[in-house]
């Protein structure tokens, strides 16, 4: 698909900034987020093909303005649900939940 | 289903998933052909990026036979086919304004390419 | 809080994480042992200290630099580096003719088992978007400036193929040996948007 993703050539977007010695993960939802998304990779359900179009099918301006790991959260729910693994409304639901917990 | 558990997670990692395919599949192309990428415009997954379509490069090398990312992503399968390294000329990317002596190197699967 | 649509960016990635980290443990479909090996494998046993290796054997042994130019994935094996994200490799040469430096403009690809996860810059807009733009000018930003007339070839990694750069063995590094050579070979200069380290030089 001709998505945001395909960022060969586009210009505007400032200085590449490396962080210097910068930490394998920035945060613990990174941690989780990169080990749930390799862990639900291994029942074969979906193949590595599947799992990038499920990323790109971001909405291009949220594929845009949000980091690496949002990405890979977005591209495993929508695997999930298109696979019948949860439902969105119960990981809505889930997240509610906690919220409320204050955890 | 069976869950991926601790006592696995190396030996799954050192296993990998190669997508190289052993199946002898006839290439379109051998190394030195002159190619240009296809005008394709796919609705769903494509590992054609749009600043090589329509460009004219040349075969550097043949990678051999691997899964085609389209027909696998749409469930079709693997899909065979070779993939190529394919340089293509820094004017012929973006144009004559191009610096001089910059080139890219794409892989590209037969099924994206055409004769030039 | 409204309904969400799949344009939304989850306002809190943190909790959504952990939302479905919890539902997918009660559904018996993650193991959360099996989670911290993976996250562990990738935080801390799996780096460019590997790649480091493979380049200074390359510099120090002409017969296994030959091997690695020709079959880099068996080569790479041969040090015991192997799997997810680096079965098919391809070393490419930096010489005093040629500099190349790697990029995934599609997404993130690069070779996890020699040079581990990549970091935040290399999976982001701007260097995706400019590598095969404007390499020179990238470069520049990391402080490496070529010759005009050295050829920079940026490599895509569009397929499955995972590439690493060899660079440049640096001058005044005759006679060390592979652990001291080991330690002048930057990540950066594996993914071709460094150099190797001077000896005595500070990273």
């Amino acid at each position: 698909m001709n998505g945001a993703h395909d960022l060969g050539g586009m210009d505007g977007f400032g200085p590449i900034a490396p962080e210097r010695n910068e930490p394998v993960f920035h945060d613990e939802w990174e941690r989780r987020a990169f080990a749930l998304t390799l862990a639900m990779g291994y029942y074969g359900l979906w193949n590595i093909d599947m799992s990038r179009y499920a990323r790109e099918r971001m909405d291009p301006a949220a594929y845009l303005r949000s980091s690496y790991y949002e990405h890979w959260l977005h591209g495993l729910e929508t695997l999930l649900v298109e696979q019948g693994l949860i439902t969105r409304e119960e990981l809505d639901a889930r997240e509610a939940e906690l919220a409320r917990e204050g955890t | 289903m069976p869950v991926l558990k601790a006592a696995h997670v190396e030996a799954t990692l050192r296993k990998g998933g190669s997508t190289r395919v052993d199946t002898a599949v006839a290439p379109k192309f051998k190394v030195g052909d002159k190619v240009v990428v296809r005008n394709l415009n796919p609705l769903g997954h494509t590992r054609a990026p749009r600043y090589v379509r329509c460009k004219r490069g040349v075969v550097q090398r043949d990678h051999g036979v691997f899964v085609f990312p389209d027909a696998n992503a749409r469930g079709e399968g693997p899909a065979p086919q070779h993939v190529y390294s394919v340089r293509f000329e820094g004017d012929a990317v973006w144009g004559p304004d191009a610096p001089a002596n910059e080139a890219i190197y794409v892989d590209l699967w037969d099924d994206y390419l055409d004769p030039a | 809080m409204g309904k969400r649509t799949h344009h939304d960016v989850p306002s809190d990635a943190a909790l959504r994480v952990k939302a479905l980290e919890s539902l997918l443990v009660d559904k018996g479909l993650v193991d959360p042992a099996a989670l911290n090996i993976l996250i562990d494998t990738y935080e801390n046993k799996v780096g460019p200290r590997n790649g480091a290796k493979v380049v200074a054997r390359a510099w120090s042994d002409p017969d296994y630099k030959a091997r690695l130019l020709a079959d880099a994935t068996s080569a790479i094996a041969e040090l015991g580096f192997t799997g997810r994200q680096g079965e098919d490799m391809v070393v490419v040469e930096n010489t005093d003719q040629v500099h190349n430096m790697v990029v995934c403009t599609l997404c993130s690809c690069y070779p996890w088992p020699v040079l581990g996860l990549p970091p935040v810059w290399y999976k982001a807009a701007p260097y995706r978007a400019r590598a095969v733009r404007d390499p020179r000018g990238v470069l520049r930003e990391f402080g490496v400036a070529l010759p005009e007339d050295v050829e920079i070839r940026v490599w895509d990694s569009t397929a499955e193929l995972r590439y690493l750069v060899l660079p440049r063995r640096p001058a005044g590094s005759e006679g060390l040996g592979e652990a001291e050579l080991a330690d002048l070979v930057t990540r950066d200069s594996m993914i071709g948007t460094g150099l190797a380290l001077a000896p005595g030089a500070a990273p």
